[in-house]
């Protein structure tokens, strides 16, 4: 009993030392919003915030995109860029294999904002179409002082682009589902590869005839590397690709 | 169940077994790797594909309104030149002297690009035209677009090189070395470590 205990603790001891290991390897990404509107900064009203949110939230519903705002105070040594498309990793932004989010950062003390794309939705959001919407309403309504405007103002040009119904937000989604599309083929086996293929799969036929059981054992002992990242935050992630599109802007 | 004198034979037959198994899935992973960091590949052509699309219309722009200057015309001149001796890509990502001939190429069609940008500068006119801003705007997207793609290129490329020089995996890339070469990585801009000089001479 003793002994399990201290295995117990030093297995603790272990996973602790990995996490810290793992903690300064990579620059901190704060978890996963549980909510559609962050805001850590103070930056907007109450009110306008929660109203925001549940905008957002009725939006996802209707219309499947995941559209969230993140507001906090600076990126820290990071860039702007880089911060924001790897906590748009992190957070599996969107829907798996349609990366249809997007994510309005705000940071109030680096004064930054940006907005960043899931390949899913950049034939809708581009570059260009993006840029405007920081440029015309959100950067001079902050300017102005008026930072619940600007946001909630942003947000609704932002739904704008994407809302042209789910007919062409169907057309949008195939450049993301083409990622990795027009990858060259892979080239034909040689003989030696074939040849070696054909006698194992000879050898392991005769094998699992004999030995059923084993055999089941071995399979399953190779098909077992396969598996996923875990779940993200509170509600529906899974997306999370963003090939850094989208428009910065600064104030 | 099984006969005493076989035994041994049963016993060399299953490791065989056990050795192929093992084969199978490291090769089956070498693939997945390899095939992972090729589409990563083709999203970094892509994205510098997308920035030679943007060339002409960009340079079409600057020179409707303002091409009477010699600074502006040879900025332009360059981006064109540049654009116009981009090193194919196809198969670089296996192969280092392509690889460089390929990042040397798009490196000089940065310079190019970011000189026009500069020059630009001096028409206030051309710079409040929501037709340059778009394309400004485009071309930022562009750059951030490489950049996130060539990293993401050199994670894949580093997933599947230290699989396939790791033991087992490098025994069986071994077998066929010519479909599991490498990957080469992008490295940082060589100009961007050493610092711009700026000169204050006429």
């Amino acid at each position: 009993m003793r002994r399990r205990c201290s295995h117990l603790l030093m297995l603790t001891v272990f996973m602790m030392l990995l996490g810290g290991v793992r903690a300064l390897a990579a620059p901190p990404i704060p978890p996963a919003p549980t909510q559609w509107v962050t805001d850590t900064a103070g930056f907007m009203s109450d009110s306008a915030r929660s109203t925001l949110n549940a905008k957002l939230e009725a939006y996802e519903q209707t219309s499947k995109h995941q559209v969230l705002v993140w507001i906090s105070k600076s990126t820290g040594d990071d860039s702007l860029e880089d911060w924001a498309v790897r906590s748009f990793q992190a957070w599996k932004v969107g829907r798996k294999g349609l990366d249809d989010g997007l994510v309005l950062f705000v940071f109030s003390d680096d004064h930054t904002v940006r907005i960043e794309v899931g390949y899913g939705l950049e034939g809708v959001a581009t570059d260009s179409a993006t840029s405007r919407v920081l440029r015309e309403t959100i950067l001079p309504k902050i300017k102005a002082g008026d930072h619940d405007g600007a946001i909630v103002g942003g947000v609704d040009k932002i739904l704008a682009l994407l809302s042209p119904g789910a007919a062409s937000s169907a057309a949008a989604v195939a450049p993301g589902a083409g990622f990795g599309g027009n990858a060259p083929p892979a080239q034909p086996m040689p003989w030696y590869e074939v040849l070696i293929l054909v006698l194992l799969a000879v050898a392991v036929l005769w094998f699992a005839i004999r030995h059923p059981v084993f055999a089941y054992f071995l399979l399953s002992m190779i098909g077992r590397n396969s598996g996923g990242g875990g779940g993200g935050g509170g509600f529906s992630s899974g997306g999370g690709r963003s090939g850094g599109g989208g428009a910065s802007g600064k104030w | 169940m099984v006969n005493r004198s076989k035994r041994p034979a049963l016993i060399v037959l299953i490791v065989v077994v056990l050795c192929f198994l093992y084969g199978i899935g490291t090769y089956n992973s070498l693939i997945r790797l390899d095939q992972q960091a090729q589409s990563q590949w083709a999203q970094v052509e892509n994205a510098y594909q997308r920035r030679l699309d943007l060339v002409p219309n960009l340079v079409s722009t600057v020179k409707g309104a303002a091409a009477f200057e010699k600074s502006t015309y040879t900025a332009v001149a360059e981006v064109r030149a540049n654009a116009g001796h981009v090193a194919p890509s196809t198969g670089a990502q296996n192969d280092p002297a392509k690889f460089a001939d390929y990042q040397k190429s798009q490196d000089n069609l940065s310079s190019a690009l970011s000189r026009l940008m500069v020059v630009v500068e001096a028409y206030p006119d051309l710079k409040a035209t929501e037709n340059f801003r778009d394309l400004q705007a485009q071309l930022e997207g562009t750059e951030n677009r490489i950049t996130v793609e060539r990293m993401r290129f050199n994670e894949a490329a580093q997933g599947f090189n230290s699989k396939r020089d790791s033991f087992p995996a490098n025994v069986i890339a071994g077998l066929s070395s010519a479909r599991f070469k490498d990957k080469v990585y992008f490295r940082a801009d060589a100009q961007a470590a050493t610092a711009p000089k700026v000169s204050f001479q006429p």
